[in-house]
């Protein structure tokens, strides 16, 4: 049960890490970022390529890793997120389908079927109440802890960050005032891709293996479930409702009965289609307005 | 021009070159025009008013001028710069202001983070001058210092008004542009906030606003523009203005056959109890 | 909110108006809807196959099995791009109702041991029925909403449902027998490609049926604004699911085709770990192809498919089928997204499009002219009245509304009431509550307080589209048409109601629904030549001029022949001649066709040289009412608002 826990407190943390992202796609650009989590497991072959081909220590494929998330981020950002200033943002959310579709097809391509594996950061465990805790888990809770505590003062202490919230609420109003809003779009986006990228090398070590398309939709609709449980505008929310749907699957799949197969995907799920059902704003989120019944 | 509302308008200042040139200016969305070719020409430090009736175009002039709606064809001078490409925030840093219409302040940060983003482009270019100018800006806006940490969504309509207006000063802009002030605001406050705004321009600020409320605007600017399905019909100095005219185009004329046939004001609403 | 539609950013200044001939009048009746749909029966069941079995031994011997996956792609396309081109609803987890009509169809063939041509009935049935499911979220969620849960659904069903073994056999999967009648079994490739044909033939019959009836025309007003449907009395909900049932039902027979050629289905056939999911290619098919089109619906399917597989061929790598090819199909997706929205289809009408502009530049330059007079249209005799007037009961009985937003109060306890043959005006500041207020009395609104009463009869608790029904017609402020549609499919959304037949007749295109179409469209026209439109039916409204729009805007309210008229802001947009002509086309509506009129202008001295009573309405609250003579004496009204008209 504990080991369930911690387990969950890990992957739910990786998925607050997704959710993060997601909201700053959201709140920046009001675009629902359907390759938030393809992004960073995309970069974890490139990870693999640095430090299991060319045997590079770890830092080094980590490092390369986030780069190209966040080229990757950037180059959508220009090339598809900006030209598309006007249009829906339903239809960018389908051009960010496209960009997950690109990538699958790209891993499968490049990469072939083999699996991968990526050498944990950390080797080893300490004892934690009676429960082996690794380091790598460990790592999980202080880098989370760091980006949002350094993500929130970032916002709102800084000049430009206080541009990024004030963007996010009022965009026209915001350009008004001078807030450069390329600017803005092109933060928002380097920076999911980047949690994208860390999200992915932190859950890496509890699957071990991975192959083309193997964890990315899963780290989806997990960040999406707590993005969604948070309230979709709400970066404490994120990271809120990612430990709790990943307490929440973790516990759940310990209950259910063996042989019902992806009852985890199911509790996520499951979250997904209840929060938008019964409350969509999440539950942090605020009520939207009345909108018109017809 | 009488001195209602307590307000007088500063003089505008007889220099030849404007500080706004705006001309020819086609502009519209999709495929749809709405402005059909816009002349207006704004003296440096006087109030120019955009009237009209609905649909005339009379935002969309006041958003092209900002920059966020492009110009199909025609072009924008302020000053010496030719600003007809350039994006919202150049014009910004350029020196244009902006009250848009509703307000549109950001309603969960405070009073002061929405002061300190009007400075965004100031505290880029000149840091220094920021404290100060904050300073001198709450003087004039008591009521923003007093609430500076409250969230700017929590005021009421008339604060917010003038925080819009503040957030906008904060740029040091030369050329201030406002959209429908009045608009969902009580009389009172009305009269307080056009009461700031001659004061701003007797200070040398040159303002260009769309009104819906004739009166009120009349009483305020210097220049009365009319502005009649994308294309502006009517310009002139509201000390001698062609007041049939105007009367007829903004539809008022038939009323005044109705009530009587006065060309004058009637009781003034300032006056009014 | 509308799905993947953009902003047309095509840059055009105003172009000075052509001597332009009016348009050659339409097509004359020789393919009527109904002789067409013959043609493509006979096309379908005789002239394709035949050209199949002959062309088939020409090519080589794979090329069948291509085109058969591609015909079943065809169907799944054209199913997709119901919902999502017509309806404007978005589904991302389509290629899971594929699946559930694949294994559908085999169990009935394999297990049940029944033929083919009850398994694709039994298949369309059953993704109808899970499609109607996720139609119900749909009535609350959408956009982006609405988009998470079609994928959530589609994931779902792929990692759970069809991972089911002992239902679906997991990954052994489901076998399907291509038993015809008796024992059967079509053996060739090219007999199941025939089959196949067949069944496209008739989905795109179904299809043409569907777009050329009321179902359409209620999709398209659906996708565009749903308030704008509502007001024509489409009942959104209804229609909603209604194109998810039938998007599911083609969906399960495009599965249940495929799996046919396929012979087998399992847990990875629509949704293989790599290689393009079943849901992401039909996406990219619909939208490349171009949403709403039928024929780029199926033309991209085909291409896609014979490009996979002839590409695929002649380098024999299965790389390229799971990697380049899905590359390039999301490269294409993204490029299409945001360059081209209206995909190849677009394209393609732009092209076209050219004489509908100059047109359009035609019509846009008559707005100098006076309003026309609008023609009365009385109902069909068959259409028959549903409100009973009693004597001495007010039309209509507004009683203590009060709307809240969040913490903003718009309306705060305000009456009134209109009498039969009256012209009521309802003027106010900006920002008063006068348009909540007309949404609360036509339904688009549920207020927290008050009732509305229509004829003495309570109608609070109805819904926009059925106090539409009751005769209550409405213009909104910034014009409540269709403007993507022309002139005339406008006129023809505007009698939804009076269209004499259902939603099945419409999918056989009865001679019911023939003969009432062609009634619909005969008063169309005569009232748009009434107006001055004539030949120009076809010219979109967007690309007419505001006083134009609201001219069309009024004539279709009036077609309904509603008891009451509710116009928001007649003259916003309209030049001076115009709406100063407006004032007696008003005055012709009282006197002359003896409707009721409740107006909200802007425009005061109009107000009150027409109406009969007046209400001003400040920060909610009705602050008086009564003839004009008494509003233009009443003090407070004078001090809050009348100041600003009286200069």
């Amino acid at each position: 049960m504990i080991t369930a826990l911690v387990v969950g407190l890990v992957q739910g943390g990786t998925f607050a890490l997704i959710a993060l992202g997601l909201v700053l796609c959201y709140r920046g650009t009001r675009v629902l970022n359907f390759a938030q989590a393809e992004i960073g497991a995309a970069s974890l072959f490139i990870a693999w390529i640095v430090v299991g081909a060319w045997h590079k220590p770890y830092w080094m494929g980590a490092l390369a890793a986030i780069v190209f998330a966040v080229l990757v981020g950037l180059t959508f950002e220009r090339l598809i997120v900006r030209p598309m200033a006007a249009a829906s943002r339903l239809t960018v959310a389908v051009g960010t389908i496209g960009l997950f579709g690109f990538l699958v097809a790209a891993e499968a391509y490049l990469n072939g079927p083999t699996p991968r594996f990526l050498p944990p950061p950390i080797r080893g465990s300490i004892d934690i109440a009676g429960v082996a805790v690794s380091y790598t888990q460990l790592l999980t809770f202080g880098v989370i802890a760091l980006i949002a505590g350094g993500l929130t003062a970032f916002l709102r202490r800084t000049d430009f960050g206080l541009g990024v919230l004030a963007s996010a609420q009022d965009a026209t109003a915001a350009r008004l005032v001078g807030i450069p809003q390329a600017a803005v779009s092109m933060f928002t986006w380097g920076v999911a891709s980047a949690l994208s990228a860390l999200a992915a090398l932190l859950i890496a070590p509890t699957i071990t293996y991975f192959g083309p398309n193997a964890i990315g939709p899963q780290l989806f609709i997990g960040g999406l479930a707590s993005a969604l449980l948070g309230g979709l505008t709400s970066l404490s929310g994120a990271i809120a409702g990612g430990l709790v749907v990943g307490v929440l699957a973790s516990e759940a799949t310990q209950i259910a009965p063996n042989g019902v197969a992806g009852i985890y995907t199911v509790v996520l799920f499951a979250i997904v289609v209840g929060v938008l059902l019964i409350r969509p704003q999440g539950l942090l989120g605020r009520a939207p307005a009345r909108a018109e019944s017809a | 021009m009488t001195a209602v509302l307590g307000v007088v308008p500063g003089a505008a200042a007889a220099d030849t070159q404007p500080l706004l040139d705006v001309s020819g200016i086609v502009a519209g969305f999709g495929a749809h025009a709405v402005l059909h070719g816009v002349d207006m020409a704004v003296r440096d430090g006087e109030i120019a008013g955009i009237f009209g009736l609905n649909g005339a175009g009379k935002s969309v002039t006041l958003k092209v001028v900002a920059g966020l709606v492009p110009a199909w064809s025609g072009g924008i001078t302020l000053g010496v710069h030719d600003i007809t490409g350039a994006s919202a925030e150049r014009r910004v840093a350029l020196g244009i202001g902006n009250v848009p219409q509703g307000k549109q302040v950001f309603t969960e940060l405070t009073v002061e983070q929405n002061l300190r983003l009007g400075a965004y482009q100031l505290r880029r270019r000149e840091r220094q001058r920021y404290q100060p100018l904050l300073e001198r800006v709450y003087e004039r806006f008591p009521v923003l210092y007093a609430r500076r940490d409250q969230a700017a969504g929590t005021m009421s309509g008339g604060e917010q008004a003038s925080l819009s207006v503040a957030r906008a000063l904060m740029s040091e802009p030369r050329l201030l542009l406002i959209d429908e002030p009045s608009a969902g605001l009580a009389p009172k406050i009305v009269e307080e906030l056009f009461g700031t705004l001659a004061a701003l321009n007797r200070d040398g600020l040159t303002i260009v606003l769309v009104e819906q409320n004739v009166t009120f605007g009349m009483q305020l600017v210097h220049t009365a523009h009319l502005l009649r399905q994308g294309r502006v019909v009517y310009s002139g100095d509201t000390a001698h203005l062609d007041r049939d005219r105007v009367a007829r185009e903004l539809g008022i004329g038939r009323l005044l056959q109705r009530g009587g046939g006065q060309a004058t004001p009637s009781t003034p609403p300032g006056d009014r109890t | 909110m509308s799905t993947l539609q953009v902003a047309d950013t095509s840059v055009q200044p105003a172009a000075a108006p052509p001597d332009a001939q009016p348009a050659p009048s339409r097509r004359g009746p020789l393919l009527t809807p109904r002789r067409s749909n013959v043609i493509l029966v006979l096309l379908g069941a005789i002239l394709l196959p035949t050209l199949t079995y002959r062309a088939m031994p020409l090519l080589p011997s794979t090329y069948p099995l291509a085109l058969a996956v591609s015909t079943s792609l065809a169907v799944g396309a054209l199913s997709l791009n119901l919902l999502v081109g017509y309806a404007g609803q978005i589904s991302l987890g389509h290629g899971a109702l594929l699946g559930v009509g694949a294994y559908a169809a085999g169990i009935v063939t394999s297990g049940a041991g029944w033929p083919m041509w009850i398994a694709l009935p039994v298949a369309a049935a059953i993704s109808g029925l899970i499609a109607l499911v996720i139609g119900f979220p749909a009535l609350r969620l959408r956009g982006l909403y609405l988009a998470i849960v079609t994928i959530s659904f589609g994931f779902m069903m792929y990692n759970f449902v069809l991972q089911w073994s002992g239902f679906t056999g997991g990954s052994s999967g489901v076998n399907l027998v291509r038993r015809l009648w008796g024992g059967d079994v079509l053996t060739a490739q090219s007999d199941m490609l025939a089959a196949g044909l067949v069944v496209l033939v008739l989905a795109w019959l179904l299809d043409s049926n569907v777009t050329r009836s009321k179902l359409g025309r209620a999709f398209r007003a659906i996708r565009e604004s749903e308030p704008v449907a509502g007001s024509f009395g489409i009942d959104v909900a209804r229609y909603k699911l209604l194109a998810f049932v039938l998007s599911g039902a083609l969906a399960g027979v495009a599965g249940a085709l495929y799996g046919f050629t396929l012979y087998l289905v399992n847990s990875e056939t629509f949704n293989p770990p790599v290689g393009l999911d079943f849901s992401l290619l039909l996406l990219i098919i619909v939208v490349v192809g171009g949403l709403g089109s039928r024929a780029g619906a199926v033309i991209a399917a085909f291409v896609f498919e014979m490009f996979e597989f002839l590409i695929g061929d002649r380098f024999g790598t299965s790389s390229f089928i799971y990697g380049i090819f899905p590359m390039l199909g999301s490269l294409l997706l993204m490029f299409t997204v945001a360059h081209h929205p209206d995909g190849f289809a677009g394209v393609v009408r732009e092209r076209r499009g050219h004489r509908r502009r100059k047109l359009a530049a035609a019509a846009a330059d008559e707005s100098e002219h006076p309003m026309p007079v609008l023609p009365s249209m009385p109902r069909p005799a068959e259409a028959t009245r549903t409100l009973d007037l009693a004597g001495g009961v007010p039309l209509l009985d507004v009683e203590g509304v009060s709307m809240r937003f969040g913490g903003l109060v718009a309306v705060d306890g305000a009456s009134l009431t209109v009498n039969r043959g009256e012209i009521v005006g309802l003027i106010g500041p900006n920002g008063a509550g006068k348009t909540t207020l007309f949404n609360c009395i036509s339904g688009l609104l549920r207020p927290d307080a008050g009732r509305v009463r229509m004829g003495g009869r309570d109608i609070s608790t109805l819904s926009a589209h059925e106090r539409a029904a009751l005769g209550l017609s409405r213009t909104f402020q910034q014009i409540g048409l269709a403007k993507d549609q022309s002139i005339l499919e406008n006129m023809l959304l505007a009698q939804h109601v009076l269209a004499g037949y259902g939603s099945s007749s419409a999918l056989v295109y009865t001679g019911r629904v023939a003969r009432s179409e062609e009634q619909m469209r005969a008063r169309a026209l005569e009232a748009i030549t009434a107006l001055g439109f004539g030949g120009r039916e076809d010219v979109p409204v967007r690309l007419l001029s505001g006083g134009q729009q609201r001219i069309v805007e009024v004539a279709c309210a009036l077609l309904t022949d509603p008891d009451l008229l509710m116009l928001d802001e007649p003259s916003a947009g309209m030049a001076p001649v115009m709406a100063e002509s407006l004032a007696d086309r008003l005055r012709d509506l009282r006197d002359s066709m003896g409707r009721t009129v409740l107006l909200i202008e802007h425009n005061v001295p109009l107000v009150l040289d027409v109406c009969d009573r007046v209400y001003v309405l400040t920060a909610g609250r009705v602050l008086a009412g009564g003839t004009p003579e008494e509003i233009l004496a009443h003090p407070e009204v004078i001090n809050a608002y009348l100041g600003e008209a009286v200069a």
